[in-house]
C-alpha cells in the first residue's frame, strides 16, 4: 500500500489503463478462450456482435480474441525485456562502480559498443538474424535497454560506494547483498522503477515498428504492428478495424509514459 | 575538445566494428540457404531454381572457410569497399549516397519545420503557463509521444491524403511527396521541444531580471526580445540537439511508412530482402549519422558550458 | 502575468502554416502526351535474367517469338521458324529491317551473340538443351538441341531471351545498358523505383501514339489505387481485393480483372510417410473449402481450381470436370481407411504418430500466407495439423533439392514457358519432379507417355493425349491444386485501347491512346 499510496496522481492513472488493459487481455484467455486464428470467411468484416464484440477481421476472424492476444504478446514481451535488462543492467551497474579497473573498463567498452547504433537499427539487424523470432526480438530489445540502466545505475552507485554510511558498514563487516539494499538500492530505486516503465513502453513501441515493417513477428501471429499494416488496406471498408490495434498501442504507450512519472 | 572528438572516433570505429562482425554472423548464419535466397532475390519468385543458386554461389564465393572470409569480410570494410548489392548487382556506395541525399533532405526540412512549430508554440504556451491553451498543448504533445511515430503517420495519411486528398500517399517525385513525412517527423520531434522550450519560457518570463527589465520600462515586446530569449534559445536549442539522435529512429519508420527512398528505407528492405552488403552498408550510414550528431551534441556543450572546458583543459 | 507580445499571435501562425501547406497541395499536372504506370514490380538491374519481365512489358526489348491471349505462338523477332523431324534441329527466320535502340541492325550473328549470353545465366529451362547455335546467313539461326524438344519455339518467347543490341554488354558481357527493338526505349532507369521511356520512332512495327512512358514501382497495392484514384497514375497492376472494392465505387477509373495462366497449388512430398498415401491426398483436397478461398478471400468467385491448368490453356485445361466441392465427410472416412483415427485432442493418430505436417510458404505473394491460414484451418476440422511457415520463396526450390520440404504453398507460373508440354516435359517425367512441381511422385507410365507426346509429330492426336495426361495427374493427385490466379488491373478514363495480356509479356503500351481531353 504504502508503494501505491507514493505515487502522483497521473502515475494512478497510468496504473489504471494498464490494469484495464492487462485485465482485459488475461479476462479473455480464461473467460472466452476464443481462438483468434480461426476463420469464418463469410463473416468477414462483420460488426460486432455478442460472439465479436469488436467485430470481426477481413477473414472473419475475431478481433475480440486478437487484439487480447495482441495485448499478452505485447505485455509478456515488455515484462520480460524490463526485467531483462533491469537486472542486468542494475547488476552491471553496481557492480562497475563497485570493483572499478578493467572490470569497470570492459563494461563501459560494451556498453559504448551498442550506443554507436541507433537502438532500431541494432533490432532490426537482429530481426534480420531469425525472421519472425520472438525470442530475437527480445534478445535485441533486452539488449538495447540494459546500457540506460547500467550508465545511470554505476554513475548512482559510484557516489554511495564513496559515501561514508557505506564505508562505515562495510568496516562493521556486513556482507555485500546486505551493502546493496541497505545503501545503494534504496538511492537508485525511484530512477529504475521509472527507466522501467519508460523501458516497457520502448519494448512495446519496438516490436509495432518491427512487426509494421514486415520484419518482426510473422502472421498470423496477432501482433499489434502487425495487425496494423494488415489492415490498412481495409481502411475504406471498416476503418474501425484499423483504430483498433492503434488506440490499444496508444493506450499501452501512454499507460506506461503516465507510469513512469517524470519527464524522460 | 580534442578528448571528445577521440572518444567519438573510437566509437565510430567500434560500430563500424560491430555492425561488420554482425552482418558477417548473418552470412554465415544462413549457408547453404544463402545462395538461395540471393537468387530469388535476384531472379524472382518465378524463375528460383537450384541450377540459378549455384551460379550465385559459384560467383560470390560462398564456400571459402568462414575465418578467412571473416578478415576479408573486415578488410573490405576498413578500405571502405561496401561491395556489391546482392539483389541489384549495383555497387552499395552508390546507392548509399542516392539514399543519403533523399535522408538528408527529409530530416533537414523536418528539423526546420520541427522549430517552426516548436518555439512559436513553445514561447506562447510558456508566456501562458498554465493556461487553457498550455494545457491543449500539454495534451496534444502527450498524445503525440504516446504514439509510434509510424501511427501518427498513418493518422496524417488518412487525414490528408485519404479524406482530403491534398497529398500524395508515398513515394517520391516532388515536393507534395515530402510534405506528409515531413510534417509526420516535424510534429513528433516538436512534440517533446515545444514542451521543453514552454519551460525555459516559463522560467524566464517569471524570473526577477525579466520583472526589473519592465519596471525598467521596456515594453513587454522588447523586454521579451532581448532578455527573455536569449535565455530560450541556448537550453531548448541543446535540447534539439539531443532530439536529432531519436530522430534517426523516426526517419527509419517514417522512410517505410512513406516509401521514400532514403537510408531508412534502404535498411528495412534490405532485412526483408536478406540484402546483406545493402543492410550493412545502410547500418553503417545510420550509425556514422548518430556518433556524428553525438559528436556535434557533446561539442555544442563544451562550447555553451564554460564549466566543462575547465575540467577538461 | 505579461501580456501576450504580438510577434507570438497564435492565429498568425495558423495562418502561415496553412497556407504554406495549401500551396504544395496540389497534385501534378498530367501531360497530354505522357503515362504513368504503376506495379509491385521492382526493377533491380538492366539484366534480363533478372529484369527482363519488367522491361518486356515496358516493350523495350523483344523475343524472337511473341505470344497470343491463348497461349498459340505467334511471329516476333522471327517470322518463321521450322524443324527436322525429330526435333532436334530448330531453324529461325529473323525479321529483316529491324533496327535496335542505338541505331544498329538486328541480324544473324547479333541474335547468336545476344542468345549465348542469355544461356549463360540462369533460365527458366534447362539451358543445356541448347548445344550450338549455329548461322548459315544473315537472317537464318539454326539452333542444334540435346534433346528431341517439341515446345522449344515457346522457349523463346521468355524474357530472358531477349534480342540485345551487343553494345549493351561491356567487359565479361556485363550488362552496361539495355538496348533493346521495342517501340520504347529507356531514357532513365532507377532501380529498383522507376524507369522512364520515350516513343522509338524507327520501331519496326506500328509505333505508338503515346510519347513517354514512366513506371514507378509502387510497394503496396493500396497505394497503387490511391495512385490511380488521385490520377498519378495512369494504370496500376497487381491489385489485391480490398484495392479493387476501394476502386470499383470510382467513376473514373475501370478496373479489369483477368484469368493469367497461373495457379495456387499445393505442392506435396510423396516421399513423406504421410502423403505417399494416396487416399490422405484426396482427403486433403476433399477437405479444402475452395469456395471460401476464392470468394472470401480472393473475392473471386468462379476461379477455384480442380486441375492443374486453368481455363485458357487450350487442350490442356478440360471443361468438362465436375467444379471442385468441399466433403469433410468424405476426407474423414478416406483418412479413417488410412488408418488414421481421430484422438480427443481433435488430432487424427496412426500408430501413436500424429496427422501432422509442416507447410512451408513465402512472403512476396502476400494472398499466400493468407491462404496457407485458411488451409491450416479447413485442415483441422479434418483432423489434420499444420504449421505454417513463412519463409523466402526459395526456400521451395531448397526444400525441393534437400528433400526437407514436406508440404508447400505456391502460385505457379505457367506463362514463362507458355507451352504447357514444355512444363509438363521439364516436370513430369521423373521421379525427381521439378522444383516448382511435384516432388518424388513415381508414375513411369505417365512419364513415358508424356515423352512419347514430346516426340510426335502429329497434332491430330494432341488433345486426347493431354485428357489423358491430365486425367492421370488428376486421379493421383502429386499437386494439389487449390485456385487459378486473377489478376485486378485498374484503368484511368483518360486511356483509349486498353486490354490485359494474359501471359503478362506487355503492357500494350504501343495500342494506348491519350482520350483528347473536352
Amino acid at each position: 500500500m504504502t508503494f501505491i499510496g507514493k505515487l502522483s496522481t497521473q502515475q494512478r492513472t497510468g496504473a489504471v489503463i494498464l490494469g484495464c488493459l492487462a485485465l482485459f487481455a488475461v479476462a479473455e484467455m480464461f473467460l472466452f478462450s476464443i481462438d483468434g486464428n480461426q476463420q469464418f470467411l463469410a463473416q468477414a468484416f462483420a460488426s460486432p456482435d455478442w460472439q465479436a464484440p469488436l467485430g470481426r477481421d477481413q477473414f472473419g476472424r475475431n478481433m475480440f480474441a486478437r487484439l487480447a492476444g495482441g495485448l499478452r504478446i505485447s505485455f509478456t514481451l515488455s515484462l520480460v525485456c524490463v526485467v531483462t535488462s533491469a537486472v542486468l543492467g542494475v547488476l552491471a551497474g553496481v557492480a562497475a562502480a563497485w570493483r572499478g579497473g578493467w572490470f569497470d573498463n570492459v563494461l563501459n567498452f560494451f556498453a559504448n559498443t551498442i550506443l554507436a547504433l541507433p537502438g532500431l537499427v541494432l533490432i532490426l539487424v537482429f530481426a534480420a538474424v531469425v525472421p519472425g523470432s520472438f525470442v530475437m526480438i527480445y534478445l535485441a530489445i533486452s539488449l538495447v535497454l540494459w546500457v540506460e540502466y547500467f550508465r545511470l545505475v554505476r554513475a548512482i552507485a559510484l557516489n554511495q560506494v564513496a559515501s561514508p554510511a557505506l564505508q562505515s558498514s562495510m568496516l562493521m563487516g556486513f556482507g555485500k547483498f546486505y551493502l546493496f539494499r541497505r545503501h545503494i538500492w534504496p538511492a537508485l530505486k525511484a530512477d529504475v522503477f521509472s527507466l522501467a516503465a519508460f523501458g516497457a513502453a520502448t519494448s512495446v513501441v519496438a516490436m509495432s515498428s518491427v512487426g509494421f515493417v514486415y520484419v518482426g513477428l510473422k502472421p498470423p501471429t496477432p501482433e499489434l504492428g502487425l495487425m496494423i499494416v494488415e489492415l490498412f488496406p481495409y481502411y475504406h471498408e471498416a476503418p474501425w478495424l484499423l483504430l483498433e490495434p492503434i488506440s490499444l498501442l496508444f493506450l499501452i504507450v501512454l499507460g506506461f509514459h503516465l507510469l513512469a512519472g517524470k519527464a524522460r | 575538445m580534442k578528448r571528445i572528438l577521440l572518444n567519438r572516433l573510437l566509437q565510430a570505429i567500434l560500430m563500424m566494428w560491430s555492425v561488420g562482425t554482425l552482418t558477417f554472423i548473418l552470412v554465415r548464419l544462413l549457408p547453404g540457404d544463402m545462395a538461395y535466397k540471393i537468387a530469388a532475390g535476384r531472379y524472382g519468385d518465378d524463375a528460383v531454381s537450384t541450377a540459378a543458386a549455384n551460379a550465385v554461389s559459384a560467383e560470390l564465393g560462398l564456400d571459402k572457410p568462414a575465418f578467412q572470409q571473416y578478415l576479408h569480410w573486415l578488410w573490405d570494410l576498413l578500405s571502405l569497399d561496401l561491395g556489391n548489392s546482392l539483389v541489384s548487382g549495383a555497387p552499395i556506395i552508390v546507392e548509399l549516397q542516392n539514399q543519403l541525399s533523399f535522408t538528408l533532405v527529409l530530416a533537414g526540412c523536418a528539423i526546420v519545420v520541427a522549430a517552426l512549430i516548436a518555439f512559436p508554440l513553445g514561447m506562447f504556451c510558456g508566456v501562458k503557463a498554465d493556461s487553457g491553451w498550455d494545457r491543449a498543448s500539454l495534451t496534444m504533445s502527450t498524445f503525440v509521444r504516446s504514439q509510434p511515430v509510424f501511427c501518427l503517420g498513418l493518422l496524417l495519411i488518412f487525414l490528408f491524403a485519404m479524406e482530403l486528398n491534398w497529398f500524395p500517399v508515398a513515394g517520391y517525385g516532388g515536393a507534395p511527396y515530402a510534405i506528409l513525412p515531413v510534417l509526420t517527423l516535424a510534429i513528433s520531434l516538436a512534440a517533446v521541444s515545444s514542451r521543453v522550450v514552454r519551460n525555459s519560457t516559463r522560467t524566464a518570463v517569471n524570473s526577477a531580471w525579466f520583472e526589473f527589465s519592465r519596471i525598467k520600462g521596456l515594453s513587454s515586446r522588447r523586454a521579451f526580445v532581448r532578455h527573455a530569449l536569449p535565455n530560450i534559445l541556448l537550453p531548448a536549442l541543446a535540447f534539439m540537439g539531443i532530439q536529432l539522435i531519436g530522430l534517426i529512429e523516426g526517419v527509419i519508420m517514417i522512410e517505410s511508412l512513406f516509401a521514400w527512398p532514403g537510408i531508412g528505407h534502404g535498411l528495412s528492405h534490405a532485412v526483408f530482402a536478406r540484402d546483406i552488403p545493402m543492410l550493412q552498408g545502410t547500418a553503417l550510414v545510420m550509425g556514422f549519422l548518430f556518433v556524428l550528431i553525438n559528436a556535434l551534441v557533446d561539442v555544442s556543450y563544451y562550447l555553451l558550458d564554460p564549466r566543462q572546458q575547465e575540467v577538461q583543459s | 502575468m505579461p501580456s501576450l507580445p504580438a510577434v507570438f499571435s497564435f492565429r498568425l501562425i495558423v495562418i502561415v502554416f496553412t497556407t504554406l501547406l495549401s500551396l504544395t497541395a496540389c497534385t501534378p499536372p498530367r501531360s497530354p502526351d505522357k503515362i504513368v504506370i504503376s506495379g509491385p514490380f521492382e526493377p533491380v538491374s538492366y539484366d534480363p535474367a533478372s529484369s527482363g519481365y519488367i522491361f518486356s512489358r515496358m516493350q523495350v526489348i523483344e523475343t524472337l517469338v511473341d505470344v497470343n491471349d491463348d497461349g498459340t505462338l505467334r511471329p516476333g523477332l522471327a517470322t518463321g521458324w521450322q524443324s527436322n523431324d525429330d526435333f532436334s534441329e530448330w531453324t529461325f527466320h529473323l525479321r529483316e529491317g529491324v533496327k535496335f535502340h542505338d541505331g544498329s541492325t538486328m541480324n544473324a550473328e547479333v541474335v547468336r551473340k545476344s542468345l549465348a549470353v542469355a544461356f549463360g545465366k540462369p533460365v527458366p529451362f534447362d539451358a543445356s538443351l541448347v548445344k550450338d547455335i549455329t548461322i548459315p546467313d544473315a537472317h537464318t539461326v539454326v539452333f542444334t538441341l540435346s534433346q528431341h524438344y517439341r515446345p522449344f519455339p515457346s522457349l523463346m518467347s521468355n524474357y530472358t531471351m531477349a534480342i540485345l543490341s551487343p553494345a549493351s554488354f561491356g567487359k565479361f558481357n556485363r550488362m552496361t545498358a539495355l538496348i533493346g527493338t521495342g517501340p520504347y526505349k529507356i531514357t532513365d532507369f532507377q532501380p529498383p523505383h522507376n524507369i522512364s521511356t520515350i516513343r522509338f520512332d524507327d520501331y519496326w512495327g506500328r509505333p505508338g501514339t503515346i510519347k513517354e512512358v514512366e513506371y514507378i514501382t509502387g510497394h503496396r497495392s493500396e497505394t497503387r489505387a490511391l495512385m490511380v484514384k488521385t490520377g498519378q497514375a495512369d494504370i496500376v497492376y497487381n491489385l489485391d481485393p480490398a484495392a479493387v472494392e476501394m476502386l470499383k465505387s470510382d467513376d473514373s477509373v475501370s478496373v479489369f480483372s483477368e484469368l493469367i495462366p497461373r495457379t495456387t497449388l499445393i505442392k506435396l512430398n510423396l516421399d513423406d510417410p504421410i502423403l505417399a498415401d494416396r487416399s490422405v491426398r484426396q482427403a486433403l483436397s476433399l477437405a479444402l473449402d475452395r469456395t471460401g478461398i476464392a470468394s472470401g478471400i480472393l473475392r473471386v468467385p468462379g476461379i477455384e481450381a480442380n486441375q492443374l491448368f486453368g481455363p485458357g490453356m487450350g487442350v490442356w485445361h478440360m471443361d468438362d470436370l465436375p467444379p471442385p466441392s468441399q466433403s469433410l465427410k468424405q476426407a474423414k472416412a478416406l483418412l479413417e481407411q488410412a488408418g488414421w483415427q481421430l484422438a480427443n485432442d481433435g488430432v487424427r493418430y496412426r500408430n501413436g504418430k500424429s496427422l501432422e505436417m509442416n507447410m512451408i510458404t513465402y512472403a512476396n505473394r502476400p494472398e499466400l500466407i493468407i491462404i496457407a491460414t485458411a488451409i491450416q484451418d479447413q485442415w483441422s476440422q479434418a483432423g489434420v495439423k499444420l504449421n505454417v511457415h513463412m519463409e523466402n520463396s526459395s526456400a521451395i526450390p531448397s526444400g525441393h533439392t534437400d528433400g526437407t520440404l514436406q508440404t508447400a504453398l505456391m502460385a505457379r507460373n505457367f506463362a514463362n514457358i507458355p507451352d504447357p508440354l514444355g512444363i509438363l516435359l521439364a516436370d513430369f517425367t521423373s521421379e525427381q519432379g521439378g522444383e516448382w512441381g511435384p516432388m518424388n511422385w513415381q508414375n513411369p507410365s505417365l512419364f513415358s507417355r508424356i515423352e512419347q507426346i514430346g516426340r510426335e509429330t502429329s497434332e491430330a492426336s494432341l488433345p486426347a493425349q493431354a485428357r489423358d495426361v491430365i486425367r492421370t495427374i488428376n486421379d493421383d493427385l502429386p499437386l494439389i491444386p487449390v485456385v487459378y490466379y486473377m489478376q485486378h488491373s485498374a484503368v484511368s478514363d483518360r486511356l483509349q485501347h486498353f486490354s490485359f495480356d494474359p501471359y503478362e509479356r506487355s503492357f500494350r503500351i504501343a495500342d494506348l491512346q491519350i482520350r483528347s481531353e473536352p
